[in-house]
């Protein structure tokens, strides 16, 4: 591949070997492709023949399908998914959507930390959340006992094994990304509407029901399916507080015919093809409206600085509504996590309980060596993923915006992966490792080529963000000066874009290291990471280790996302 | 052009190289561990040692519990062996055979020894296990030993309910089948659906000892009482039940609560007639890399060194040599005049099927 057939330039004679097209669009095209296909082709054939004793494809059918949409489960499981979906959108709207307000919209105190304390949340693997969580409010945890001491009930008030539990859980997880997103929307709002209003005579709750919320209105329904989207596509949760109360969804139900012996997966593959169809429908819905969204813009051409309102003493009340949140959210479970982990065994919350605290679990989980093999495997998965994401996509990005022939084509491809939730992702990974002859399942690096392949959207939306900031009038200038396509892509456009693609691998590496679905199906017994490690503990009843791996674990991922928020302020950057 | 065409050439004939090895020094290979894992005479144990001593590490899979069995064993065994890096992975059986499954079909087998209930059958049955001899079996009682020598039993499992004692008062606990169909237990109940020591047991034990009508019609009646589905080990069950999260847990391995109880835990055990028990037993999958370090284990988990180790962690050991501790009397069938049902893992095996129908007609 020579240098020129990249290129800027138009290059005569060796184009012509490539129809025309760049060398490079059709060689990273074609990698798009040998990702993005086989997992594709490999669950069809999966869904469509039967699984024999060993876990090989057995003779071709149909049954998979009839027996799944012939069955009540599978619609009963459907309703329950897409009520989980919802019930959670809406929750971490309102909690996410209130926050976004107060931050970017009043003169609450302390509000400027609340940012900082959303990029934080977003580096503590779910499965974490989810345990203190549920430690909080199960049966036995300190919500349940005051409520039975105050209403002088005998039995457990809350049941958190049901579907309303397994929505406050996903809800409060999702409220910090979806505060994220609606920061944004709020403050892109002109205030000549909101003044025009209260010159008007309006109140702050009037503008805020008549102009802000109508005006963001296109956003937060986008944002709505988004939302809806991933909690559809969620595992942990459901499948730590949904499936003990026998409340199943899809996900957790492609889990279940996993676990099965011999595993089914010729039902799994049929579960997973119908998912993926749903979630494409939606994504499609999603990008009609949020490309509708457009007419409610109010950005235009004149400078704009959102209106901060005045609360006056009511603004004591948000920052109220702020600690809450942030207690919620951040406080109480680590707290709890914290209590735990210097318990012998765990029982509940008592003052006997504070005579026994003990360092016993920091020293197991320190003098354990599949600890330190964990988190040695995490930090290589993480860093991996996001180095091989970032540099794929920012080329990918590069090509695309300055519109390479054909380059149209890897946009369509690098965004591909969305249609497959992570768990449908891993049963089509699991399928094509386990039927290649090299010897890959249970590696490490099957874990990291599926994580790639998943998070590949992800990575996509930084770099396309951060090439289209920069002019092609510099790049020009250096190809009028002699240099050629490689060196401008590493002398010119790499130095620009540096902090959006250092900000989208930083984003791939929080989101892949707490991900359980793909390794959970894939990670061998060297190859395990942190967060699967937390959920075969929690699964074993371990509660004492887990809770202090949670601690350390929760520290040190909180200074990781405290560089990327930092990384962030200092380079203007926006966390999508 | 010509250069690809050439590399292609090369990449084809590597590949091919690769296969022809594959084809030919797979059964050679498969001959040498054979010959380790048959090996007879009085140079056996020197053999394994030399052998184990190259290879440097085990991997371990087992569904035993790994605060009370699992750490101890593979420590204890740790300890004997210092040259031998033992690693574990816990899993539920059914996991445990997946990944065994997995690990065999995508060529790329990691584990040497799985110790487990129930999974003896499943991987006999997938043709994945290979037959092997160790001196200590003969120590073995009869009805506990396998023909096939394709496993060895490692200990034995009363099944039964665990209850609260703080919540059920010791005296009121259900102690017959019948007993469980009480509506003061709706909603209070709880199984393991991921494991077959659980729900599917409790239905197999039924199918063996009442046929399959009166089984049917049974677990009618007890689909009223909203069993709590749990996924998770039978010990987190068990600690499930002492926390309070529920009152009863069903079949669950009776001397869990046992041992919870003589550390002060609310925890009480409760075997119901035909009290279903279970060994776990020892296999040895195909395709793995260690056979020497894989023998030597095995050999000590069935040893009086090892049975002993099973016994402090308060398991019940299958030597007889070896007797079970004081406090596990009272829930051993034999000594308490309760009738036993034995479930070999081929009753298992043969009723799986039936039972996970059952199961899935009536409780998923």
């Amino acid at each position: 591949m020579s240098g020129s057939s990249l290129g800027v330039a138009p290059v005569a004679p060796r184009m012509r070997l490539w129809a025309g097209y760049s060398p490079s669009v059709v060689i990273l095209a074609s990698i798009l492709l040998i990702c993005v296909v086989p997992p594709l082709i490999f669950l069809v054939m999966a869904s469509l023949h039967e699984t024999n004793y060993d876990g090989s494809m057995g003779a071709f059918t149909v049954d998979n399908y009839k027996n799944l949409l012939g069955g009540a489960r599978f619609f009963r499981h459907l309703t329950t998914s897409a009520l989980f979906a919802l019930g959670s959108a809406i929750t971490a709207l309102f909690i996410g959507g209130l926050q976004a307000w107060i931050v970017e919209r009043t003169n609450t105190p302390g509000r400027q930390y609340v940012l900082c304390v959303a990029i934080v949340s977003l580096g503590v693997p779910t499965v974490l959340y989810t345990i203190s969580l549920l430690l909080i409010l199960g049966k036995t945890g300190p919500v349940n006992q005051m409520l039975m001491a105050l209403l002088g009930q005998s039995e457990p008030v809350l049941n958190i094994y049901s579907l309303g539990g397994m929505i406050l859980v996903e809800g409060i997880e999702f409220a910090p990304l979806c505060f994220l997103l609606l920061s944004a929307v709020f403050r892109n709002n002109d205030p000549a509407l909101e003044e025009a209003a209260m010159m008007s005579g309006a109140n702050v709750a009037q503008i805020l029901r008549r102009i802000t919320l109508r005006l963001a209105l296109p956003g937060i329904f986008a944002l709505l399916i988004l939302t809806f989207i991933r909690a559809i596509e969620a595992f942990e949760t459901p499948a730590l507080v949904g499936r003990p109360g026998r409340v199943d969804v899809l996900t957790t139900d492609i889990y279940g015919t996993m676990q099965h012996s011999p595993p089914d997966y010729g039902e799994a593959g049929s579960f997973s093809m119908i998912l993926l169809i749903i979630v494409a429908v939606l994504l499609f819905v999603y990008s009609y409206t949020a490309r509708n969204a457009a007419r409610f813009q109010t950005i235009s051409g004149k400078g704009f600085r959102p209106r901060i309102i005045d609360l006056g003493r009511w603004r004591w009340l948000t920052f109220a509504i702020l600690v809450t949140v942030f207690s919620i959210t951040v406080v109480i479970p680590m707290t709890m996590l914290l209590w735990v982990s210097f318990q012998p065994y765990y029982e509940g919350i008592n003052l006997a309980a504070f005579g026994m605290l003990t360092l016993k679990h920091y020293r197991s989980v320190f003098g354990s060596e599949s600890f330190r093999e964990a988190i040695v495997n995490t930090l290589i998965l993480g860093a991996t993923t996001a180095f091989v994401v970032a540099t794929f996509t920012a080329v990918c990005a590069w090509l695309v915006t300055r519109r390479f022939r054909g380059a149209w084509v890897l946009d369509q491809l690098c965004s591909a992966p969305l249609i497959f939730p992570a768990i449908v992702m891993a049963v089509a990974m699991l399928e094509i490792f386990l039927n290649l002859p090299v010897p890959i399942y249970g590696t490490l690096l099957s874990i990291i080529i599926a994580s790639a392949i998943h998070y590949l959207p992800y990575g996509m939306r930084y770099s396309y963000a951060g090439i289209l900031q920069i002019h092609r009038e510099l790049e020009e200038a250096a190809a009028v000066s002699g240099a050629r396509a490689p060196t401008i892509f590493l002398r010119i456009v790499v130095p620009l874009v540096a902090p959006a693609l250092v900000a989208g691998g930083l984003f791939v590496f929080l989101v892949s290291v707490k991900a359980v679905s793909i390794p959970i199906l894939l990670a061998g017994p060297n190859s395990r990471v942190v967060a699967v490690a937390l959920f075969d503990m929690w699964q074993n009843g371990l509660m004492g280790e887990l809770s202090a791996i949670g601690v350390l674990w929760t520290l040190f991922m909180t200074a990781v996302s405290l560089f990327l928020f930092m990384f962030i302020r200092r380079f203007g950057l926006a966390v999508r | 052009m010509r250069e690809a065409a050439w590399t292609r050439i090369a990449s084809c004939g590597t590949a091919l190289t690769l296969a022809a090895l594959m084809v030919f020094a797979g059964p050679a290979r498969a001959d040498a561990i054979s010959d380790v894992l048959t090996a007879k005479g009085p140079d056996r144990q020197k053999m394994l040692e030399e052998g184990a001593r190259k290879e440097g590490s085990l991997m371990f899979y087992s569904a035993l519990t790994v605060d009370q069995g699992l750490r101890a064993e593979v420590n204890a065994f740790a300890k004997k062996y210092p040259f031998i890096k033992t690693e574990f992975w816990r899993g539920t059986e059914i996991q445990i055979s997946q990944k065994v499954l997995a690990e065999q079909r995508a060529n790329n087998v990691q584990v040497d020894v799985v110790e487990s209930v129930g999974v003896a059958g499943t991987l006999s049955r997938a043709n994945a296990l290979l037959p092997f001899e160790s001196p200590y079996a003969e120590a073995i009682p009869e009805r506990y030993q396998d023909k096939t020598k394709l496993s060895a039993a490692s200990r034995l499992n009363f099944f039964g309910i665990a209850y609260n004692t703080k919540l059920v008062p010791p005296g009121t606990q259900p102690k017959t089948y019948d007993d469980l169909l009480d509506p003061k237990w709706k909603g209070k109940l709880a199984w393991r659906e991921d494991s077959v020591s659980g729900a599917i047991l409790f239905i197999t034990n039924l199918l063996m000892t009442r046929g399959e009508p009166a089984t049917e019609a049974y677990l009618k009646k007890l689909v009223g009482q909203n069993i709590v589905s749990f996924n998770g080990s039978a010990r987190t069950l068990v600690n499930r039940v002492i926390e309070g999260e529920y009152l009863i847990g069903l079949n669950i391995f009776l001397h869990h609560p046992v041992i919870s109880a003589t550390e002060g835990a609310p925890a009480g055990a409760q075997g119901m007639e035909p009290v279903p028990s279970v060994a776990g037993t020892l296999v040895i999958p195909k395709g793995l890399k260690h056979p020497h370090a894989a023998m030597l284990f095995l050999d000590f988990f069935i040893s009086k060194e090892g049975q002993e180790v099973m016994r402090d962690a308060q398991y019940f050991p299958v030597i007889d040599s070896v007797k079970p501790l004081k406090q596990l009397e009272p829930i051993t069938p034999a000594l308490v005049n309760m009738k036993e049902n034995y479930i070999s893992d081929q009753a298992l095996l043969d009723n799986k099927r039936k039972a996970e129908a059952l199961y899935k007609e009536y409780f998923r």
